[in-house]
């Protein structure tokens, strides 16, 4: 055991001698954390509408500020004609363009009702599907009031089936909250997988790792004494975000800390898998870095970080079993979020473990032959 | 001039000769829009809803058959009390629950009766995405049954709805011309930076510095070998864009080719500052990752909009050259408008001062 404290003891007086990895252990993070977070929004916020308005009626008038003063709209220009909203809307100016015509308010009379035409920028298809949804709802606000004006007997005009919805775990439908979390397993993956990497190549590259060999440790000493700081720094760093997450981003935390803290020790040993496995297969610290860089940029996208699992095709949802960060974050948000125990996350566990068996044996496998 | 060109042959070379670099250059780009390209997506595609039918009549089924007629919505699990929604929302094994209470057809025979809709909201775009295709389901279930004499609101006032510059509302259309640019700066700015500093380390650079060719000569004979591969990995992810995501070009090749051009000048003038102000590949790389790459991932609006961002962020966002490349070859794309005099000026602008910046820097170290 103490040949192993010793190794460690060795790794953490490297790693906190190199001012620049102290920097990318613990101020990256934060940075990443706190940028990350506000960036990567999925919300639909500030859409800038432009309105020409044919009819200038008072029934108009109240039609344009109803959707001023509907979230997330905003007014932001007035077109005189029709070529001048084309383009504003070419131009970029604004995102969705609501043509009122002549007779709208006396259409809002007719057996056939009023139409108004809405012009959407489809470019963002992520967003214009939800912004047209929203108008259609300002639409349906307007209509309401716009009966009640007229004294119409609402009950007759509405009814049929009542749709009550409720959000449960984020009320307010904010993506950060969703988003935090997920960070949370980011940075934990980068940390540990390019850390552990990159240390068992430089050692290569020195050639310091033939010298480690010729003492009498044994392989599996060495191979502890290589993981245990990064597994150590990882938890640290685990504790550090959640503090950030529930102090400054406000999350619950009501789930199982034990959970939480049992399952990224099943990742961590993925992750760390995987650092040795590239250092196995690389022969420069920069090979070692762009093989697990290369592993991050599908294995981000793949985990449902920002993209729901279920919305992708069927052949990407198979691949996404393979993910272990897709489970990470599935257990990471569940405890964060929706107070989850031991018994939501058996599946999602029994994946990491059978995952961290797997990667981690591998590169041990890999390792000591490499060694011998 | 054929100084310049041996110097470029000799990178070439390099490149040629490291197969690993090269897999990077070349596959990393057609592997991202194929999984980019596709993965992307906000529709809906059989997300799992549970159902709580308490009444079990006629109008609760025909309710669930229509809610789930499209597709887009599967009934997963068919719950017997209101207890395991939450369980089910934690294990995640279903995103929504609907309630049907005990009495709905016959409350519905006497003009309304509710129905609740519980949402893991967990997960916000894919909630209100849920919670406004359920409303929708709902209104058109309540057209078909107009009360005799009735009037809805829906029939007062309505929309005409068109969306422009991409009808379909199809994901890759906004996402591909996007890849280009992270690919450009994530290639040209990433091996450009290494390729110098790689020669720096290995002390190979003042070889090459007695030989007869100034600082120019060498900057410009190095770039080329990673201007030719931006200009690849350009045309790949294009061609691969408009023939198989069938994303459309509505302007004009000459103007996209314009822009880019400028655009693959930043990313290697970054490239060429980055290993001006660094020693080692190993920093070099970091710098490359952290100032080039992830800024463009996250703040250029190549998947989150400019407008949900925080004002500090969105300063910062117009620093950065792909914000302003995003603009300019999504114009000339999707909309069709060639002529982008501010986003063009200050494209050029940036070109400039960088490969300026870095040529200035990189004769102040070498003498």
């Amino acid at each position: 055991m103490v040949p192993v404290l010793r190794l460690v003891q060795k790794e953490f007086r490297q790693i906190f001698r190199d001012r620049m990895m102290v920097r990318m252990i613990f101020l990256m993070p934060l940075i990443q954390l706190l940028v990350l977070s506000y960036a990567a929004n999925l919300d639909l916020e500030r859409v800038r509408i432009g309105v020409l308005d044919y009819d200038h009626s008072p029934a108009s008038r109240r039609l344009v500020e109803a959707f001023h003063a509907a979230e997330p709209f905003e007014t932001a220009a007035h077109a005189s004609g029709e070529e001048g909203l084309e383009r504003l809307l070419v131009r970029g100016r604004i995102d969705l363009a609501l043509r009122i015509p002549r007779g709208y308010q006396r259409d809002l009379q007719a057996p056939c009702g009023a139409v108004v035409a809405l012009t959407v920028d489809g470019q963002n298809s992520m967003l214009a599907g939800q912004a047209a949804g929203h108008a259609r709802g300002v639409l349906q606000r307007v209509a309401r009031r716009e009966a009640r004006l007229r004294g119409w007997d609402l009950a007759a005009v509405d009814g049929g089936i009542e749709l009550v919805t409720r959000f449960f775990y984020n009320p307010e439908l904010k993506s950060r909250r969703n988003i935090v979390p997920g960070i949370v397993v980011l940075l934990l993956t980068v940390l540990s997988a390019m850390l552990t990497s990159m240390a068992v190549v430089r050692e290569k590259e020195l050639g310091t790792l033939e010298q480690l060999m010729v003492t009498p440790l044994s392989a599996r000493q060495i191979l502890a004494g290589k993981t245990l700081p990064f597994a150590a720094l990882a938890f640290g760093e685990l504790a550090f975000a959640t503090v950030v997450a529930v102090l400054w981003f406000r999350l619950p935390l009501t789930g199982s800390i034990g959970l939480l803290a049992s399952g990224m020790l099943l990742y961590l040993l993925v992750t760390l898998g995987i650092g040795l496995l590239a250092s196995t297969v690389s022969r420069t610290q920069q090979q070692a870095m762009f093989t697990v860089w290369f592993f991050l940029v599908f294995g981000i996208l793949l985990s449902g970080f920002f993209v729901p699992v279920e919305n992708m095709p069927d052949w990407l949802r198979w691949l996404t079993r393979l993910n272990p960060m897709r489970y990470s974050m599935e257990i990471v948000r569940a405890v964060f979020l929706k107070g989850a125990g031991f018994a939501d996350a058996i599946t999602q566990l029994e994946a990491l473990l059978v995952l961290g068996v797997g990667v981690f044996g591998l590169a041990v496998l890999r390792f000591r032959k490499r060694m011998t | 001039m054929n100084r310049i060109l041996a110097i470029a042959r000799k990178e070439l070379l390099h490149v040629l000769r490291d197969p690993r670099s090269l897999m990077v250059a070349l596959v990393m780009p057609l592997a991202m829009i194929l999984l980019y390209g596709r993965a992307i997506d906000m529709e809906l595609r059989e997300l799992p809803i549970a159902v709580l039918d308490l009444d079990c009549s006629a109008e609760a089924r025909r309710l669930v058959e229509g809610i789930s007629a499209g597709g887009f919505i599967v009934v997963a699990e068919r719950l017997a009390d209101r207890s395991r929604v939450e369980p089910g929302f934690r294990s995640g094994r279903f995103r929504a629950a609907l309630v049907i209470p005990a009495g709905f057809g016959a409350d519905l025979a006497g003009g309304s009766s509710p129905v609740q809709l519980l949402v893991d909201g967990a997960d916000a775009a894919t909630a209100a995405t849920v919670a406004a295709y359920m409303e929708r389901a709902v209104s058109q279930a309540n057209r078909r049954m107009v009360p005799a004499g009735g009037r809805r609101t829906a029939a007062l006032l309505d929309a005409e709805l068109r969306v422009w510059f991409n009808p379909q509302l199809e994901s890759a259309h906004f996402i591909v011309p996007g890849l280009v640019a992270i690919v450009l700066v994530m290639i040209c700015a990433l091996l450009t930076s290494i390729a110098v500093v790689r020669e720096k380390e290995t002390g190979t650079l003042e070889q090459i510095l007695t030989a007869p060719v100034n600082s120019w000569q060498l900057i410009l004979g190095k770039i080329q070998p990673y201007l030719l591969i931006g200009a690849v990995d350009t045309a790949l992810i294009l061609a691969a864009g408009v023939l198989f995501f069938d994303v459309p070009m509505r302007g004009s090749w000459l103007a996209l080719t314009g822009y880019t051009f400028i655009y693959l000048l930043i990313a290697l003038g970054l490239g060429l500052l980055i290993s001006a102000v660094t020693r080692t590949q190993q920093v070099a790389m970091f710098i490359a990752l952290t100032v080039t790459l992830l800024p463009t991932l996250l703040l250029s609006g190549f998947i989150f909009a400019h407008a949900g961002m925080p004002w500090p962020l969105r300063a910062l966002a117009q620093a950065i050259p792909a914000t302003w490349y995003l603009r300019t070859i999504r114009g000339v794309m999707l909309v069709g408008e060639n002529w982008h005099p501010l986003e063009g000026a200050v494209l050029l602008a940036m070109a400039l001062g960088t490969i300026a910046l870095a040529a200035a820097l990189f004769k102040e170290r070498l003498e």
